[in-house]
């Protein structure tokens, strides 16, 4: 399976294997919400205590599923936009057995206590290396596809897609420097350096960029403006970068690397409503679609994600919001709106098209996918407004100097409401995975392919 | 590759290493604090337990640093306090309370108890207990939480612990064995602690029935085993995770030992009546406290109280 020369196995091996770790990402994810409810259920148990779920849950959600999601799909879009195969299918393939392999020794790594202990830099130096060598080597693959392309002009997703490969494993190298002792602050100020970019220099450059094809190809409808997509992707790759330190805006760092965060973030403003201008413009005129045309739907939810998300963002990063929020569960909601709400929703929608199109197979159950978005979107949102509204209230805690354990017992209920939407969202997607692996197994679908056109392959 | 992306190809590259270099290296350049008064430079084993403290993954809940707008996480920190932290510890979210003060605040014993279970000395509290943790592990951790802020709580004197006592107890000038002291305190609880804790000290006053963690029954027994500094250090500090506020931002310390005095004197529950009233026979009422006076004074209970037992679901408070 992994040593396939077939075209778009590669992309197929991701998108399948990542699928897998979502379900135990979030099953991790869900424990850690149950644990909030009953914290003694963990007791004597170090594997299940919450403290090294949490970093187990977070590190299989994004570099497990949400990251080999992303590359998979890349692994088809590259291939399609430029009309040439995938430049080494075999190779791309071997960093799938890769990455599954570094994926799977670094949970076990992390629940049982082997962590460097920075925030979204836990694996230990030999999963580092494993998942830079699988960077590295994608990056080679996708450029080398690129400059043997055989149509010239390059769409906006490809400038995301190869912006991406390009500063990526930059800053994966520079996150997990594990070599380079860095004192006190200046450790926490790259940390976060990374800590902010893996967030928005991977996963929202590559999310956008497949949002970018996913929307005008799911709704035939051309993209609303070229030049605008292209002022997106610039902002977006120099605004970005620098704002890492608004997640330690009141430790004492320097004044001015503060001031520098505060500004690009604000200004990150200008990339998110390029972005959404173009996609809802695309849209104009042709809502209706949303109503038979499921991957569309799940995208399309993900930008009005993407606009909460972006909105939030720029505002908690500047001083006045950031004394008030910071350090609550809003944040949470915010970091889960970003990366379960937006770039999930993009991945979803664009497995719902691709893998049809690779297995030439239509999807096993249409009523599944539906089941599929309507638990994952209610249960979203429900736990997006539990830990929003939580957040306002640790806030105030806080803000009047109350002790933590005094206010603590009143987040019980949002605690509560958050594992309710937890076990909807997990729900959903075991549903999802028993849909994927159906149609893996190439059982007859339950639906005729005109339920929904976009979850079938092309007639040809 | 086409010779029109080759112009964008450099400016990417060269805005992106403009990027790293003011984000990422010029920082390491130019921000170099000296160490200050209260960096900690770690013993083997408070090293040893910053290790456990990373491994378990303390620092998903708890943050190491005092923001300005913080009121109850003791003095701000300062840029020389990191130096010798690698990796950085900070934190981005507070589950739990911020940490970069807490050395001295608590007994070790108090820590131990805390991380085999929680719920014993925070009520409400949501952490996992860490029960599986071995003895050194557990001595290594306490350590570390003990060496955080180098006592820089206690230093600026705003906080008692039995470790302190003779401190505590030096500057005391209250007696607290007096009934003068205990009158005192009388008054103080009346006006402070009945609304919750009743004018008993049973546990039972009117605002009893609103609160979740409910207030201390003073006659329960383990009450009669503190000592005049555990009194005073409990005042003091409050309990976290009830509505038990920490009175030494609100009385002084002197009207703190006026309690303590008085709290001193509530009596037993069960044992509320000296033994020779039991034998008393209500019709010949006058005759016998004439007999039993001498054994009454011997006893001295502060004041004589209905026995009905505590409230519904009153809480030991501890």
């Amino acid at each position: 399976m992994f040593f396939s020369d077939k075209e778009n196995s590669a992309s197929r091996n991701f998108i399948v294997t990542a699928v897998f770790w979502l379900v135990i990402g979030m099953t991790l994810g869900l424990t850690g919400a149950i644990e909030f409810t009953a914290p003694d259920l963990s007791t004597g148990v170090p594997w299940l205590t919450f403290s090294r779920i949490r970093p187990a849950h977070v590190n299989t959600v994004a570099f497990g599923w949400l990251s080999m999601a992303n590359i998979g799909i890349v692994l088809y879009i590259v291939p399609t936009l430029t009309r040439s195969k995938l430049f080494n299918e075999k190779l791309a393939n071997f960093v799938c057995l890769v990455w599954n392999l570094a994926i799977f020794g670094g949970i076990l790594c992390l629940v049982n206590g082997y962590s460097e202990g920075r925030e979204y830099a836990e694996f230990p130096v030999p999963i580092d290396v494993m998942v830079l060598t699988g960077l590295l080597t994608l990056s080679y693959v996708v450029y080398m596809t690129a400059i043997t392309r055989t149509v010239k002009k390059l769409y906006v997703s490809l400038w995301y897609i190869l912006g991406t490969f390009f500063w990526m494993p930059l800053v994966y190298f520079i996150g997990n420097r594990t070599f380079v002792r860095l004192e006190g602050l200046n450790d926490g100020i790259v940390n976060w350096f990374y800590g902010h970019n893996i967030l928005g220099m991977w996963f929202t450059t590559l999310g956008v960029g497949i949002a970018y094809y996913m929307i005008p190809k799911l709704s035939g409808r051309p993209l609303w403006s070229h030049s605008l997509s292209m002022l997106g992707f610039w902002t977006i790759a120099f605004f970005y970068a620098p704002t890492g330190t608004h997640h330690i805006l009141q430790s004492p760092v320097p004044e001015w690397l503060k001031a520098l965060a505060v500004v690009f973030s604000v200004a990150l403003v200008i990339p998110v409503i390029t972005v959404l201008t173009n996609f809802f413009m695309t849209m104009k005129g042709n809502w209706w679609q949303l109503a038979n045309n499921l991957p569309l739907r799940f995208v399309l939810t993900g930008a009005f994600f993407y606009f909460i998300t972006c909105i939030q963002g720029p505002f908690q990063a500047t001083r006045s919001i950031n004394w008030y929020l910071h350090f609550t569960q809003w944040v949470v909601g915010h970091a889960h709106v970003a990366l379960l709400g937006t770039f999930t929703f993009f991945d979803f929608g664009a497995i719902y098209y691709i893998l049809p199109r690779i297995l030439n197979r239509q999807f096993y159950s249409v009523g599944l996918a539906r089941a599929h978005y309507w638990l994952t979107l209610i249960g979203f949102l429900i736990f997006f407004s539990s830990m929003t509204i939580g957040g306002l209230v640790q806030s105030a805690g806080w803000h009047a100097g109350i002790p933590v354990n005094q206010w603590g017992i009143e987040m019980v209920p949002y605690w509560i409401l958050r594992a309710m939407g937890g076990s909807l969202m997990w729900f959903g997607n075991v549903l999802f995975l028993l849909n994927v692996i159906q149609t893996m197994r190439a059982v007859k679908p339950l639906d005729s392919p005109d339920v929904e056109p976009a979850m079938a392959p092309a007639k040809s | 590759m086409n010779k029109n992306y080759l112009l964008p190809g450099i400016v990417v590259l060269l805005s992106f290493s403009m990027i790293i270099f003011s984000t990422v290296l010029l920082p390491n350049f130019i921000f170099k604090p000296a160490p200050s008064e209260f960096a900690v430079k770690y013993t083997p084993l408070e090293a040893k337990g910053r290790k456990i403290y990373l491994r378990e993954g303390c620092v998903y809940c708890h943050s190491q640093f005092v923001r300005p707008q913080d009121r109850d996480f003791g003095p701000l920190v300062m840029a020389g306090d990191y130096v010798y932290e690698t990796p950085n510890v900070l934190g981005t979210i507070r589950t739990g309370p911020d940490l970069s003060n807490e050395g001295g605040k608590h007994p070790d014993a108090w820590h131990i108890a805390h991380f085999k279970n929680p719920r014993t000395t925070t009520p409400g509290s949501v952490m996992p207990p860490f029960v599986y943790l071995k003895d050194e592990e557990m001595k290594a951790l306490v350590a570390y939480v003990q060496s955080l802020g180098k006592k820089r709580i206690v230093k600026y004197n705003r906080i008692y612990h039995p470790d302190e006592l003779e401190k505590v107890l030096e500057k005391r000038k209250v007696n607290v064995d007096s009934s003068a002291a205990a009158n005192a305190g009388r008054g103080i609880f009346q006006q402070n602690c009945a609304t919750c804790h009743g004018t008993h000290g049973l546990g039972n006053g009117p605002n009893a029935i609103a609160i979740a963690k409910k207030p201390a029954n003073f006659s329960r027994p383990f009450f009669k085993d503190y000592d005049d500094v555990t009194w005073f250090w409990r005042i003091t500090e409050g309990v976290p995770g009830t509505r038990m506020p920490q009175w030494g931002k609100l009385l002084t310390e002197e009207q703190r030992w006026y309690l303590v005095a008085f709290l001193k004197t509530l009596p037993r529950e069960n044992e509320v009546y000296p033994k020779a009233y039991e034998t008393l026979d209500p019709e010949r009422w006058n005759e016998q406290q004439k007999i039993s006076a001498a054994e009454l004074n011997s006893q001295k209970p502060a004041m004589i109280i209905e026995t009905k037992g505590p409230p519904p679901g009153a809480g030991g408070g501890h």
